[in-house]
C-alpha cells in the first residue's frame, strides 16, 4: 500500500508545472462601451482583449500610454480597475456549412436558441482582399428573380451591385427575393441531379434593423424554405455599436469560406448606411478626428476593404464566388451624400428605387434611369438578352415622353405608340413582393412584349395577362420551360413554340 | 482631453526623460527633478504631479517584481526568480514578496503588465474556460 502512495507522491513530483504567461494591463476608464486600457504593451491592431467574465473587446487605438479597446457584447459588469489581457488573437467567427438555417451574433455565437453552432473552423473577420492574380472576370448569372432587374440591371456571380433608395422604397424585399430566389434555384438545381450545378449560398446581415423587423424576415425565409440556405448574421438596433460596426465583417469571413471552398455564395449587407453611423459613433467616442457629416476620415476604407472582400476568384483558387448586395438608404433621394457616392463608387452598380414609383404602385420601384450594373451584362444568359436587349432603352424614352406628354394634349402616332408600348412594359415589370419569377418563366414573358403579342390588351389588364401567360406555361408548357432553362437561348425551335404557345394562349385570355 | 491636460502630460513626459541614467530609472534623479519642481511648480501644479506619478508607477512596476504565493516561498526561490528575470529583461529586476491564498497553490509573477502564473487558480480558470 505504501509503495503506491510513494509511487503517486513520486509522480506528482515529476509533474511540471504550466506556467501561463499573458500581457495585462487595467481598465482606466470605461464609457459607451469603450474602454481605455493602461498597460497591454504587447497588443496588436485589431487583437482581441480579454476582460473579466470573458468579455471580449477590439484593440482599435493604440497609442502610446494606453489601448482604447471597444467592448463587444454586455459591458456593464465592467469597471475600472478590472484585468484586460492580450489573447494574441485576431477576432475570428465560425464557418461552415454548420451556420446554415442559423442566425447568429457577429461573434458567430447562436441567437435562436436552436443549441451551439457545428463548426470545426474559424475565419478573421478582417482578411486582405482576392487581389488581382486571384480573380477572374464576372460571367456567370445571379438570378435575383426580379424581372426589372435580371432583364435590365443583370447581376453576375462576384459582382457587388448596390440597391439604394429612401425608407420604404422596397430595399429589403429586393434583396430577400433574390435570397428566395437562390434557393428556389439550389432545390431545382440539387433535384436535377446535374453535377455541374453550383448552389448559391446566401448570407443576410442585418445592421442596425429593429428586431420585429428581423423577425419578419426570418419568417418569409422559413416560410419560403430559404432559410436552411441562408445564414443571418445579426447586430440589431438595441446592440452596442461595436456589434453592428463588426457584423458586416463576420458576414464576410463567413461568405469567404465559401468562396475559398469553390461554392457560390450571396452577401446582403443591410444595411450600410447603418454600418457607417455606427462607426462613427464608435469613432466619435474613441476621439478620432471628425470629417465630413462627423463621419471619420476612413470611413471610404471601412467599405472599400468590405465590398472588395466579394469576388469572383479563379480556378487555381477554388473558382468560387462572393456576390454582394448591399443597401444604402439616402435621404430624400439624395445620392450625393457622403456615404451614397462613397458606396456607389465603389460598387460595380446600382438599383435605385424611387419614393415616387413605389407610391404610384410601381413595385419594384426600379429607377432605370439611374439604375446599372456595370459588370453583370456579360453573365446575363443569350435567352434574356435576345428578349430584353432594348427593353432598357424603350422603358427610359417612355418616362422621359410621358414626362413630356403631361404638357400636351396632341401627340403624334409615334409618339403615342412608345408611350402606349412604356406603359405596358412598366405593369409587365409590376411583381409582387417574395414572389420571385424563374428565368425562363420572365424569358416567355418577355417574348411576348417583344413580339407584340400585348400591345391589343388593355394597359390595366397587362398585369392579369402576365400572370395568365405564367400560369399556362406552368401547366400546360411546362417542357418549353424545362428547354429554356436548359439551352438558355432561343432558337428558331423554340421561338416557333413560343409563337405557338402564345397563339394558343390569347384567344383563352381574350 | 484638452490642450492644457496634453501639455501638462508632454511636461511630465520630458522631465520623466531626466529619471533615467544608464537605461535604468533612477529613484536619486527622480526625486532630484521633483525637489526642483517643487521649487517652481508648473501651471496644473496637481495635474502634472497626477501625470508624473503615474509615469513612476510605470518605470517603477516594469523594473519590479512582484511574486505572489500560496503557502511559503524561500529566499532562496525569490533570489532564483529575481536572477532569471533579471537576465530575461536584460535589465536588474527586483524582487516583492506577496502572499496571496486566492492562488490555492503554486506562483503568479508580474513585472510591469507582464504576468506568468503557474498557480492552481489559473489552471482551474482555464479549465472552466474550456469546459464552457
Amino acid at each position: 500500500m505504501s509503495s503506491v502512495i510513494e509511487q503517486i507522491e513520486q509522480q506528482i513530483a515529476n509533474l511540471q508545472s504550466k506556467t501561463v504567461y499573458s500581457n495585462t494591463g487595467q481598465i482606466l476608464t470605461i464609457a459607451d462601451g469603450v474602454a481605455k486600457v493602461t498597460g497591454l504593451s504587447e497588443a496588436m491592431y485589431n487583437e482581441m482583449i480579454e476582460f473579466p467574465g470573458g468579455t471580449i473587446g477590439i484593440a482599435l487605438n493604440l497609442e502610446e500610454d494606453e489601448v482604447g479597446v471597444v467592448v463587444l457584447g454586455e459591458s456593464t459588469h465592467l469597471k475600472a480597475g478590472d484585468e484586460a489581457k492580450c489573447t494574441g488573437k485576431l477576432l475570428s467567427v465560425p464557418v461552415g456549412k454548420g451556420l446554415l438555417g442559423r442566425v447568429v451574433n457577429p461573434l458567430g455565437q447562436p441567437l435562436d436558441g436552436k443549441g451551439p453552432v457545428e463548426s470545426s473552423e474559424s475565419y478573421p473577420v478582417e482578411k486582405i482582399a482576392p487581389g488581382i492574380i486571384e480573380r477572374r472576370s464576372v460571367d456567370q448569372p445571379l438570378a435575383t428573380g426580379i424581372m426589372a432587374i435580371d432583364s435590365m440591371i443583370p447581376i453576375g456571380r462576384g459582382q457587388r451591385e448596390l440597391i439604394i433608395g429612401d425608407r420604404g422604397t422596397g430595399k429589403t424585399t429586393i434583396a430577400i427575393d433574390t435570397i428566395i430566389n437562390q434557393a428556389k434555384i439550389n432545390e431545382v438545381g440539387l433535384a436535377s441531379g446535374d453535377d455541374s450545378f453550383r448552389p448559391v449560398y446566401s448570407i443576410y446581415v442585418a445592421v442596425g434593423q429593429k428586431n420585429s423587423n428581423l423577425a419578419r424576415t426570418l419568417g418569409v425565409l422559413e416560410e419560403s424554405g430559404a432559410l436552411k440556405y441562408t445564414i443571418i448574421v445579426s447586430a440589431a438596433a438595441s446592440d452596442a455599436a461595436a456589434d453592428q460596426y463588426l457584423a458586416p465583417y463576420a458576414g464576410a469571413a463567413m461568405g469567404e469560406w465559401f468562396m475559398a471552398n469553390g461554392m457560390d455564395a450571396l452577401i446582403v449587407y443591410d444595411d450600410l448606411s447603418k454600418h457607417a453611423a455606427a462607426y462613427r459613433q464608435m469613432s466619435l467616442v474613441l476621439k478620432r478626428p471628425s470629417g465630413r457629416e462627423a463621419y471619420p476620415g476612413d470611413v471610404f476604407y471601412l467599405h472599400s476593404r468590405l465590398l472588395e472582400r466579394s469576388a469572383r476568384v479563379n480556378e487555381d483558387n477554388g473558382n468560387g464566388s462572393l456576390t454582394a448586395l448591399p443597401i444604402i438608404e439616402t435621404l430624400a433621394g439624395d445620392l450625393s451624400a457622403y456615404i451614397p457616392t462613397n458606396v456607389i463608387s465603389i460598387t460595380d452598380g446600382q438599383i435605385f428605387l424611387e419614393t415616387d414609383l413605389f407610391n404610384q404602385g410601381i413595385r419594384p420601384a426600379v429607377s432605370v434611369g439611374l439604375s446599372v450594373s456595370r459588370v453583370g451584362s456579360a453573365a446575363q444568359i443569350k435567352a434574356t438578352k435576345q428578349v430584353a436587349g432594348k427593353i432598357k432603352l424603350e422603358l427610359a424614352q417612355f418616362r422621359e415622353l410621358a414626362a413630356f406628354a403631361q404638357f400636351g394634349s396632341d401627340l403624334d402616332a409615334k409618339t403615342k405608340a412608345q408611350l402606349d408600348r412604356g406603359a405596358r412594359i412598366v405593369e409587365l415589370f409590376k411583381q409582387p413582393a417574395f414572389n420571385p419569377l424563374p428565368i425562363e418563366e420572365q424569358v416567355a414573358v418577355l417574348w411576348g412584349i417583344q413580339n407584340e403579342y400585348y400591345d391589343s390588351i388593355d394597359v390595366s389588364r397587362i398585369v392579369a395577362a402576365a400572370t395568365s401567360i405564367r400560369e399556362f406555361f406552368t401547366t400546360r408548357k411546362e417542357s418549353l420551360l424545362t428547354d429554356i432553362r436548359t439551352k438558355a437561348k432561343l432558337d428558331a425551335d423554340l421561338e416557333a413554340e413560343l409563337k405557338k404557345a402564345y397563339d394558343e394562349w390569347k384567344p383563352s385570355f381574350a | 482631453m484638452t490642450t492644457a491636460d496634453k501639455k501638462t502630460k508632454a511636461y511630465a513626459k520630458s522631465l520623466m526623460k531626466l529619471c533615467w541614467q544608464d537605461g535604468e530609472f533612477s529613484d536619486e534623479r527622480a526625486l532630484a527633478v521633483l525637489q526642483s519642481v517643487e521649487k517652481n511648480p508648473p501651471p496644473r501644479y496637481a495635474a502634472f504631479l497626477k501625470a508624473f506619478l503615474a509615469l513612476v508607477q510605470r518605470a517603477v512596476a516594469d523594473r519590479t517584481a512582484v511574486v505572489e504565493h500560496a503557502g511559503s516561498l524561500s529566499d532562496e526561490a525569490l533570489q532564483a526568480t529575481g536572477k532569471k528575470l533579471s537576465q530575461r529583461y536584460g535589465r536588474a529586476i527586483e524582487v516583492q514578496s506577496r502572499q496571496n491564498d486566492a492562488l490555492i497553490a503554486g506562483v503568479r509573477v508580474r513585472v510591469g503588465c507582464d504576468v506568468y502564473d503557474s498557480s492552481i487558480a489559473a489552471s482551474l480558470a482555464e479549465l472552466e474556460a474550456s469546459l464552457s
